[in-house]
């Protein structure tokens, strides 16, 4: 699709989103009415489906109108749209629909003339014609309507609880597919659904997909012995020790981390005004994400451990061991939210709320797909939340965060100083101590001895009364000694000055500080951990805020819950206010358990979307935050529960996703399809770019200089003279320090995230200034340099080219490469470094196939 | 399940949803939603907040009331150093042109263009501070970071019209950035290629633009055409992807955007009567006028959005507004009105837009406690004044007035988002269909909030 129509047409594409897709990936899952069913065919047979109130009017009013005419107690003009019957018995103004007359229908009259909605957004012309057809036709509903609802309940229609995404997860039949190429059930799944004349592309040769495995599992290339993998047979069991290969190493983590950091929204710095104030051991939080996957840490407990990792280490959170620390750090997560209450006027009642709601947008996002923040001021107005389930949400995490008892972030550390290193330190001080105090006894001597000499040098009859005067503690002396000695500034000696009446004991004197400070540099060194803690025994209530308002919180508290779209109404928990087996109250260890009890409809449908989106470019929900009604539908909805199903059943292990994943010829098949499949989706590989980070760490590993150590803290962010945002370092770029106010210049031009909130799914954009970047800018003028001196050494120019092209592309070059790289060597002005450049430079370099 | 294999088949597989949106974003240029009647725009942004009631607002009654308690409610920003007593102008206004416009002995450049441009004297954000009312005028929202720029809109909805310079391009000062740094040509969440690109006023010009010493000329035609061998070879083998088509491209105009945007800001090709025209033979009027020529040889190129800023807020007079205000007059002035005249001239000024103004104005009330050594005037987000001229703009006219001492916007309001949606409109751009998807919402740049077009005040 071009680009302009995209600009133009949102609103068409919201329309056909609400209305048209809605019945039909209702209707596509396991549950279907029949008459989901006769509205299918009837429109595949090209009928227009009669419109009802629940599937294509509702959707409109709950947008535009609800608000004032349904989800409040008080009604406008006392009138109530949430129900046919209840327009048609209308308000103050009287019946608001005359089926069959539009022209009566003060529903629509209002509309046509833009009297409503009063202010806001109007409601757009194609949808207020629905609403004329509609009426025209009889204004029918599919079902008799419920007798009773409460004042300002929204209640949910049956229809937007068989929305795809809030169905149950349901294990897909594996079809008996006879085909060649099928070798999983992945495989099997795609070519069911591909339809007739189905086929996979041919495997991808041993070059490439090593070079697809070892970028897309490591995010570096392989090189050197791994890529005499390649000279296996990659087509059976070889491909599994690949596989564990690049699985096993530490690199994998760093990886997989870096998508997570991009949800998780990580940033070392606090964001959300200009002062952008650093945000210390944030980077635990980092390691400990690294630490997780390169553990395979099943995924539900790496969910319970960032959502409510305090609330596994017993209270206080003193004298910490290892695992302790880990599950402290795992809480950073939920302090990632921009944050500006540690700087001078940030900490209001509004900033601390907007941090707990981007915090919740953050959760939200992570686990749900679910962009929640529109229920904060509202019922959500196209997916089924009501304002009252995202406060019940809040509820949960209300206790540790508790706005009235705000931390600031400077106290959100937690000192790792265990008893034993604050005695270890007190007896270091004591030893220090000792050495201060001999040279306090040295340094007074040295004083008095050039006192003494001083005094020497003054008129003899002023020698006794200005020693009487010194003799005399400064704050006793008298007036006339005080001017006295203020007349002979020389006698004014101290430990500062000594050097300027004795210089070789005033170094003497030094040395004592020298000695202490060795001996206090035995300390135990200070380390800490950022995490969210609740207070044990904390009381809070929480209540609906009053169009988000946290100044206006309205009616009785609310008791901690799910969403009530994740569960069937039976199975809905209300959680314990107060767990009684817990210091805490235990609300979010509940809440990490129940999303992750393998019922849940979307936690592991979002998750294993992610997984597979990292893999092959896009997700099966092209929409990755977003799987409510404005995201977009599966691409194969089978598939997809195969997996989320697969996932759970196999212990949320990460890895098992992978291998299961990888091991398929849908993953294995190369990059260009056979020209009468060319379009059919995953009938290829789909080539795609490599991220931002990808790409610089992958020109490191070509020009020889990456540095490979992991974890610590990040490498600071430094401006050049320029102005651009770098790091001075060939670390690899999950290191360097995510500064909100000053993103990495090379790595924003090629998309990587501007921290705001989190990061769902990063744009992939061309622009002349990525070319520029690559042409001119220092670090590829750099990494050209590096990589032609590695490549200079390995022999004559047929050896060089060979290793240029093992280093860029992990593969030998063709003859005709060879042939033409050796002309282009041997042209005049043409150096080494140019052509690892332009190796450097090339869509082959910066593209995985 | 037979069922549902069957929909798969039909109802998706086969013909799969159309996607909410595309991923790949690009300059090309596209076709507004309707006819436009600008092409582009300079706007001169002037942080801090000029004095309107001594530049564009002539107020009689505040002089006659001068030295006198206000008695209406005032919000300060600096309470230590509020003052209720009213400040008259100590300049004089006088008529100017065919229309009459009364402007400032402050300001005689645009005193000689008044016949061309909409002043507009209602100017509204509602909030005093600085970052709140500059993030609203730029991002749409008072106070909120991280949302994408006007420029960065206006790139996203019309693409480039020239393809071998950046679409949007901000002049930066040599003094350095203005306040809020980098976040007034943020892309926010659009995709990054629709940033502001610097144009800093010291080399190198654009980062990134100039091949260093050792590749410039032989060396990196060389590179270039080794670098497209190995692209064209690549793509041979990649068949119908036209992602790595585009990049081909993308190093194609990096090559032509070299030459062309060093040509573009090298102005040492202008005439004398030019350079005069933009006080460039000025001391006072050097940078800044030549920065206004660059602005004009960018739009005359096809360049869409052009922003000149300054350093920090010079027009945050809260002191010594007897001497700093003329000084920073003497340095914009008649650069900004050479740009209109020259744009006019030349007959870019039909279909180009130029913008003036900062983000807020100044209180009737003097600042430091009147001293009468070193007074100045506190924030105000409640009125001021700012002016607009070509691209669709009606000529010679004001709209809008502020109370009789020039404290709040009284008649016909106006407010940064009517502003956006009347430039839109210009540019061919219905703002309440100018949408981008982030995460599933759908985002504009007035986003829902209380607008309209202003179309009084355009021709």
């Amino acid at each position: 699709m071009a680009l302009p129509s995209l600009v133009f047409s949102v609103v068409e594409a919201i329309t056909q989103g609400v209305t048209a897709h809605y019945p039909m990936t209702g209707c596509f899952r396991a549950i279907i009415s029949t008459c989901f069913l006769v509205l299918f065919f009837a429109k595949a047979a090209g009928q227009p489906a009669a419109l009802t109130f629940e599937r294509d009017i509702r959707p409109i009013l709950k947008e535009f109108c609800f608000d004032c005419h349904g989800a409040q107690k008080e009604l406008k003009g006392g009138l109530d749209l949430r129900l046919r019957r209840l327009i048609a018995k209308g308000g103050e103004h009287g019946a608001a629909l005359v089926p069959g007359k539009p022209e009566e229908s003060l529903l629509l009259t209002q509309l046509r003339e833009g009297d409503m909605p009063p202010e806001g957004k109007k409601v757009p012309e194609e949808k207020v014609e629905v609403i004329a057809r509609w009426i025209v036709g009889g204004a029918p509903t599919m079902r008799d309507e419920p007798e009773s609802l409460a004042a300002g309940e929204v209640f949910m229609t049956e229809e937007e609880r068989a929305y795809w995404a809030f169905l149950p997860i349901v294990k897909p039949a594996i079809p008996e597919v006879d085909a060649p190429r099928v070798r999983t059930p992945i495989d099997a799944l795609i070519t069911a659904a591909g339809g007739e004349g189905f086929s996979f592309a041919p495997d991808a040769d041993a070059y490439t997909l090593l070079r697809r495995v070892a970028l897309g599992l490591t995010g570096l290339p392989p090189l050197e012995d791994e890529l005499e993998l390649a000279k296996q047979d990659l087509s059976g069991p070889g491909f599994d020790q690949v596989l564990d290969r690049f699985l096993s190493s530490p690199h994998y983590g760093e990886r997989w981390a870096r998508h997570w950091l991009d949800v998780a929204g990580y940033a070392d710095s606090e964001g959300a005004n200009n002062a952008d104030t650093e945000r210390a051991w944030a980077w635990k939080y980092r390691d400990y994400v690294i630490r997780a996957f390169n553990d395979d840490k099943p995924f539900d407990r790496f969910i319970l451990e960032q959502l409510a990792g305090d609330e596994l280490v017993p209270q206080p959170h003193k004298n910490l061991n290892p695992e302790q620390i880990e599950l402290l750090a795992a809480t950073g997560f939920l302090r990632m939210a921009a944050d500006p209450t540690g700087t001078g006027g940030g900490n209001t009642v509004q900033t601390r709320n907007q941090t707990i709601a981007d915090t919740l947008q953050i959760v939200s996002s992570a686990f749900l797909g679910l962009s929640l923040h529109c229920a904060r001021c509202h019922d959500h107005r196209y997916d089924p939340i009501p304002q009252r389930d995202y406060y019940q949400l809040r509820a949960i995490f209300e206790p540790a965060f508790n706005p009235a008892a705000w931390k600031a972030p400077s106290s959100r550390a937690i000192s790792l100083y265990t008893d034993d290193d604050h005695k270890r330190a007190a007896e270091i001080e004591a030893e220090a101590k000792v050495i201060l105090d001999e040279k306090n006894k040295r340094q007074a001597a040295l004083i008095q001895e050039a006192i003494t000499a001083e005094l020497k040098k003054c008129p003899e009859d002023q020698q006794e009364i200005l020693r009487q005067a010194l003799n005399t503690p400064g704050d006793k002396r008298d007036a006339d000694q005080k001017k006295l000695l203020a007349s002979y500034p020389n006698l004014n000696i101290t430990g500062g000055n000594l050097y300027q009446y004795n210089n070789k004991g005033a170094e003497e004197v030094k040395s004592y500080d020298k000695k202490a400070s060795d001996v206090r540099a035995k300390k135990p060194p200070h380390s800490y951990v950022r995490a969210l803690t609740e207070a044990p025994g904390v009381q809070v209530s929480t209540k609906l805020y009053h169009q988000g308002d946290a100044n206006q919180p309205t009616g009785d508290p609310l008791v901690p819950a799910p969403l009530t779209i994740a569960a069937s109404p039976a199975e809905r928990p209300a959680f314990a206010e107060n767990d009684p087996k817990r210091e805490t109250t235990g609300r979010r260890t509940a809440y990490a358990q129940w999303i992750t009890n393998g019922r849940h409809p979307l936690v592991a449908r979002v998750l294993v979307n992610r997984i597979w989106m990292h893999h092959f470019g896009e997700g099966l929900v092209p929409t990755p935050g977003e799987f409510g009604i404005l995201g977009a539908r599966p691409i194969h909805p089978e598939l997809l529960d195969y997996l989320a199903h697969e996932f759970m059943t196999n212990g949320w292990s990460v890895k098992h996703l992978h291998r299961l994943i990888m091991r398929s010829t849908v993953y294995r098949q190369s990059s260009v399809a056979s020209p009468s499949t060319a379009e059919r989706k995953f009938a290829k590989w789909p080539l795609h770019r490599l991220d931002a980070e990808t790409l610089r760490d992958r020109t490191l590993v070509a020009s020889g200089v990456l540095t490979r150590t992991q974890f610590g803290e990040p490498v600071p962010v430094k401006a050049n003279d320029a102005g651009q945002f770098r790091i001075d370092s060939n670390r690899r770029s999950i290191y360097a320090q995510v500064r909100r106010s000053k993103p990495i210049t090379f790595l924003q031009s090629f998309d990587a995230p501007d921290m705001k909130t989190n990061c769902n799914r990063r744009p992939t954009s061309n622009a002349a200034t990525q070319a520029l970047v690559v042409m001119n800018g220092d670090f590829h003028q750099a990494q050209a340099k590096n990589m032609a001196e590695r490549v200079r050494n390995s022999g004559d120019v047929h050896a060089q080219i060979k290793q240029a092209f093992a280093r860029a592309y992990g593969r030998p070059p063709s003859e005709n490469e060879m042939q033409r790289s050796q002309s282009f060597l041997e042209t005049e002005g043409v150096t080494l470094e140019l052509f690892c450049h332009a190796l450097l430079s090339s869509n082959e370099f910066l593209y995985v196939d | 399940m037979a069922v549902a294999t069957l929909l798969q088949r039909e109802g998706l597989l086969a013909a799969p949803q159309k996607p909410i949106f595309d991923e790949r974003f690009s300059l090309e240029p596209k076709v507004p939603a309707f006819v436009p009647k600008a092409r582009a725009m300079i706007s001169l942004f002037m942080h801090g907040g000029p004095s309107h009631m001594d530049l564009t607002d002539p107020k009689p009654e505040l002089t006659r009331l001068h030295g006198t308690e206000y008695g209406e409610n005032v919000h300060f920003s600096f309470i230590n150093r509020a003052s209720k007593k009213l400040l008259g102008s100590p300049w004089k206004f006088q008529k100017h042109g065919q229309c009459g416009t009364e402007i400032s002995e402050l300001l005689p450049g645009l005193a000689s263009i008044v016949d061309d441009i909409t002043l507009v004297r209602s100017m509204h954000t509602g909030a005093n501070g600085h970052e709140v009312s500059i993030r609203y005028w730029h991002g749409g929202i008072p106070g909120v970071t991280g949302r994408p720029t006007m420029g960065s809109w206006i790139s996203y909805a019309l693409g480039s019209a020239v393809d071998n310079l950046p679409a949007y391009l901000v002049l930066t000062d040599p003094g350095g950035h203005p306040v809020d740094g980098v976040s007034n040509w943020s892309n926010g969440w659009l995709p990054a290629l629709y940033q502001g690109t610097v144009v800093r006023a010291k080399e190198p010009r654009i980062f990134n633009l100039h091949p260093p010493a050792g590749l410039r000329g032989k060396p990196q035609e060389h590179y270039l055409r080794f670098l497209n061998e190995l692209n064209q070879d690549h793509l041979r083998r990649h068949p119908g992807e036209h992602d790595l088509e585009a990049r081909i491209a993308g190093y194609e105009l990096a090559a032509q955007m070299q030459t062309a945007a060093a040509d573009a800001l090298d102005i040492s090709g202008e005439s004398e009567a030019t350079k005069k025209l933009y006080g460039i033979d000025h001391k006072e009027t050097k940078e800044y006028g030549t920065r206004c020529l660059i602005a004009r040889r960018l739009v005359e190129r096809g360049v869409r959005f052009v922003q000149l800023f300054l350093n920090g807020q010079p027009w945050d007079n809260h002191t010594n507004i007897s001497s700093a205000l003329p000084a920073v007059c003497r340095r914009t002035d008649i650069p900004s009105a050479a740009l209109v005249k020259d744009l006019n001239q030349r007959g870019l000024l039909d279909s180009t837009i130029v913008h003036w103004g900062g983000e807020i104005g100044r209180l009737p009330v003097t600042e430091n406690n009147g001293q009468p050594d070193n007074f100045g005037r506190d924030h105000n987000g409640q009125g001021f004044s700012a002016w607009f001229a070509g691209g669709g703009f009606k000529a010679g006219i004001t709209y809008g007035e502020t109370d009789e001492v020039g404290h709040r916007a009284v008649v016909n309001k106006v407010t940064p988002n009517h502003i956006q949606a009347t430039i839109l409109k210009l540019f061919g751009v219905d703002y309440s269909k100018l949408h981008y998807r982030d995460n599933g919402q759908e985002r504009s740049l007035t986003d829902g909030r209380e607008c309209r077009v202003i179309d009084e005040i355009l021709a």
